[in-house]
Order: structure tokens, then sequence, then C-alpha cells
């Protein structure tokens, strides 16, 4: 049985895909924000398939602290049932914020957990993902078009705007999702980013004023059911041949912006080592 | 420039201490918790080239802050600036509150912040220009039922900020009372602005702004700061109707917000 891992997985797209490759037969490791809704996510995937094994975790990935306890609870269980193999993980985990707040670390909220988490959490479990010579895929967005990086503020606590925050971590995914694949591309890794679309989730209502919210609660009608992105997940999970490019919406290669260069991608993973305290050449 | 941080884990202590490494100024942080402090310690250091200490301390407990300044006795630490960010509320009514809460509430936000005002202030580099800022709150405008022995407290810091920044004034002590509205700085923060809807985005100053210019206008010898606009007519409107008008219509609106911010976090 295979291993998927997936991060945000109880609620919205992270859920959709949790029982999606449930029921193809993976065993499926879902990290969510709290017990209560880990639960939930436990009974609605076990309910989709009754004979599957899966599994859900409760943390806080914005934290680092939190990042290396999950991580250093799932290697005993990725070893001992998994057969020390993960062959996809999904850093699908994000959030909106409507002001600028930031973690334990002093490090803005968005960056934090739409990409320092992820890219903490690969480097962490990398090593089960080279043995299965898997797939990274990161939840990232087409909003990741028409900016750049503010390299000399890039949590923007000088000129805050939520929407550019958003926008700027979105397209921090994609770099990494390219930098991933220059460096592990050679060692069998496939590392990919997903457009999902518009989708019909609680992003925007959780954590925010009651503006955005609000905005949110409007937009969010005209956006498509999590299955449906889910599909392109399972995609790009399942395909035996791996799937060309790295940048999918709908099951589809999509052209991505040119700010997405070798020399952004290698700078935002050195600065990203920093702002981790890690090394990724350390996995052998 | 050496800069002492109190509650520096908080939010607000986290968006200061950022804004102060930003500047270049060398840090002291301390706070409570002490885990916090250690990731905020790593934060600012994997991204600004400035020195960072900490010390977890119980800032209510006089003998725990004896074991800090002996700490800062022992490397000859002297200082530039003090930033009074400590503090704390609890939610409820003063009778639905415990008696060990009510206390705690003035033993942090007003004996706490004096024993470590008094201790740094006795560290200052003399002959030098010393910056001492207290975290007030807009709740020191007035009167606020539900939030009595909070506001009251916010209010001591505000009067005192005034009277010691007129007394130390020729001792090169500047003395600035910061007044902010809401502040994002935690999850319940967020759920507590939401649950005052249109008010609560209203009232929430932008923490990124509020601590760059708490800085400014601390090095600017400022006396009171009030971020934003829709706070400073709130605070006009203190000064100008009664005070039990104002209790009374603040007991509506917190009454009618706390039941949505209950709700909320439940």
């Amino acid at each position: 049985m295979k291993t998927i891992i997936i991060t945000g997985a109880t609620s919205g797209i992270g859920l959709a895909i949790a029982t999606t490759l449930a029921m193809d037969g993976y065993r499926v490791i879902g990290i969510g924000h709290s017990e209560q809704s880990c639960r939930k996510a436990e009974q609605l995937v076990h309910a989709s398939d009754p004979t599957g094994e899966c599994l859900f975790k409760a943390a806080d990935l914005m934290q680092q602290r939190e990042v290396h306890r999950i991580a250093d609870e799932l290697e005993p269980y990725i070893v001992q049932t998994c057969g020390g193999k993960v062959h996809a993980l999904i850093n699908n985990v994000g959030g909106v914020r409507s002001w600028y707040a930031t973690t334990e670390e002093g490090y803005e909220q968005q960056f934090a957990l739409n990409h320092l988490a992820g890219f903490l959490l690969t480097s962490r479990l990398l090593p089960y993902v080279l043995a299965a010579r898997g797939r990274v895929v990161m939840t990232s967005s087409n909003s990741h078009k028409g900016v750049s990086i503010h390299w000399d503020d890039i949590m923007l606590e000088r000129s805050y705007n939520p929407l550019l925050a958003y926008k700027q971590s979105k397209l921090c995914n994609l770099l990494f999702t390219k930098e991933l694949n220059s460096r592990y591309g050679s060692l069998g890794l496939r590392a990919y980013a997903v457009d999902p679309g518009l989708v019909q989730t609680d992003i925007g209502n959780k954590q925010t004023g009651s503006m955005v919210s609000l905005i949110w609660s409007i937009r969010k009608r005209f956006g498509v059911a999590p299955s449906i992105p889910a599909q392109t997940y399972r995609y790009l999970c399942t395909q035996q041949e791996y799937p060309s490019g790295f940048y999918y919406y709908g099951c589809k290669e999509q052209s991505y912006s040119h700010q997405v260069t070798d020399d952004n991608a290698r700078r935002l993973f050195a600065l990203s080592e920093r702002l981790c305290a890690i090394t990724y050449g350390d996995v052998s | 420039m050496n800069v002492l941080i109190t509650g520096a884990s908080g939010g607000l202590g986290r968006a200061l201490t950022i804004e102060c490494a930003r500047r270049g100024y060398h840090l002291f942080l301390t706070d409570i918790n002490k885990t916090g402090l250690e990731s905020l310690r790593n934060g600012v250091e994997r991204q600004f080239p400035v020195v960072v200490a900490t010390m977890a301390c119980d800032l209510t407990d006089d003998t725990d802050v004896d074991r800090l300044l002996a700490h800062l006795d022992t490397y000859g630490i002297q200082f530039d600036m003090l930033l009074n960010v400590a503090g704390l509320d609890f939610e409820g009514g003063f009778l639905e509150q415990s008696r060990k809460n009510v206390l705690t509430i003035v033993s942090l936000n007003i004996c706490a912040t004096l024993r470590i005002t008094h201790a740094i202030l006795s560290r200052r580099a003399i002959g030098k220009s010393f910056s001492l800022v207290f975290v007030s709150s807009l709740a020191s405008q007035y009167p606020i039922p539900l939030k009595a022995t909070y506001a009251a407290s916010k209010r001591f810091l505000l009067d005192f900020a005034y009277a010691l920044g007129e007394e130390l004034k020729n001792r090169h002590v500047h003395v600035l009372a910061v007044c902010p509205g809401g502040l994002v700085t935690t999850r319940d923060a967020m759920d507590g602005i939401k649950a005052q809807g249109i008010w609560g985005d209203m009232t929430t100053n932008r923490i990124e702004v509020v601590t760059r210019n708490t800085i400014d206008r601390a090095l600017a010898g400022k006396l009171v700061y009030i971020p934003g606009i829709a706070n400073r007519i709130l605070s006009l409107f203190g000064h100008l109707l009664p005070r039990t008008f104002i209790t009374m219509v603040l007991y509506k609106r917190w009454t009618r917000s706390q039941g949505k911010w209950l709700d909320i976090g439940a």
C-alpha cells in the first residue's frame, strides 16, 4: 500500500484529496489544525474507504516547532508501517490573513504557513519521498501571476497588503517546486504545483476580518466543489509515467509567471533554508 | 542602541522586536513564555544582524525580577530604551472572573510595569537620551464596564506616563504612552475583532504601522500616541461626553460582542 501525506487535510481541497486517494487504495496520512477536525476527517475518510488505512494528526504548521514535532512523530510510523517510503507529499495547507500577524519566530503568517511550512516539512520527509522516487505537490494558485518577490522585505512588514502577501506566497510555491525539480529530479523525485482555481472552501473565512470574510463568502459561491481540483492532485500522484512540466490546472499543464526563474528559485531556496535553519544538502 | 522589551513573545511584543531589529537595535527580550522567546530569538537572528539576548521572567514575581537584574548587572548592560509591553486581560465581568484573575491584571499591568521600569531607569546610560514606552490602550480613554479592571489599569499607565514624563524631562528621559485599539495578536484576538463586526474592522489598528510609529514617536519625544483616526475620534468623545453616559453605551456594546465572541470561540 502506497502512502500519501497531505497537509491541511481536514477541510476543503485537502479533505477532498484525502477521500479521493483513500478510495483509490492509498494509505492517507492527513495533518490538520485541531484534534477535533482531525477526528472528524478521519471518520469521513474511513467511511469512504472502510478497508483502507488512514491516520490524522493535529499540528499548527505555521510554527516551525510544530513542523518538527509532527515530523518527529511521523518518522517512526513511516519507517515501521509504510516501509520507509512516502509516495507523495502534498503541501496543501494555506491560509489568508486580513492583517499583518506573526508566528512565534516573528515571521509573517501567510509566508510562514503557505510557504515555509511546506519547505520545512518537505526537507524533513525528503529521504522517504526519495526512497519511493515519489512526488511533492504544492497547492499554488494562478494568483501568483502579476507579482514579484519583495526581496528586501519578504515578510512585507513595511508595506503590508493581505492580497499581495497571499499572491507572493503562491509564487513562492512555484519557485520551490522548480528548485526541487532542479535539485532532486535526477534522483527520481518530481515536484508539481497546482492551481485549484476558485473553490468553495472556507479559506477566506478563517482568521480574517469581517470585510474579507464577507467578500470571500460571496466570491466562493462562484467556485467549484473541492472534489474538482482533487482530480488534478490525483492525476499528478497516480500516473505511472511522470506528467511533464510542473504547473497544473484541471489535469493540464499551464503556463506560469515569468518571475519563475532559476535565479529566483535558487535565491528563495537559500533564504528559506536560512529562515528555517536547515540545509537541504544534509539528506543523502 | 540597547532596547529591553517585556512581553516580547506576545503578538505586539514580536512585532516591536522585529521593528527594532530592522532598525539595527540590540535587544534584550523577556517574557514569561520561554519557548516563545527562543523561537523569536531564532527568527530575529536569522533575519537581522543584531545581538539578541533573552531571559524568561515572571515580572509579577520580585525574586524572578531580581534574578533578571542580577543577570543584566553581571554583563553591565545599560539601556537606551524600554518598551513595557507585558500586560493581560481576562474576558468576563468583574464577578464572573475569579478573584485571582482580577488581581493578576493589576499585578502585571501595573505593579510589574512599575517594578521593571524603576529597575531599568536606574540602569540607563547616564547623559544619554532614554526612551520609555508604556503600552496603554484605547481602553484607557474611558471607564469600560465588563473590562473595568483592565481599562482602569491602562488608565493608570496613561496618567503615570504623563506625570513621569514631566518629572524626568530634564533628565534626558522621554516618556510615551501608546493607546492602540484592537490589534491582531492572537487567534482569539482575530475572533474577538470579527465578533465586533464593522466596529472591529474600524477600531483595529495595523500592528506593523503601530510598531513603526511607536518607535518613531518615542524617538521624537512625543507624549501620547493614539493610532488611527477612528480611535482618535472615539477618544475625543471620551473627553466630551459625561462618563455616566459613556459607561452606559459601552456596557451595551460589550454585552453584545462578548456574547458573540464566546459563540465564535466555542
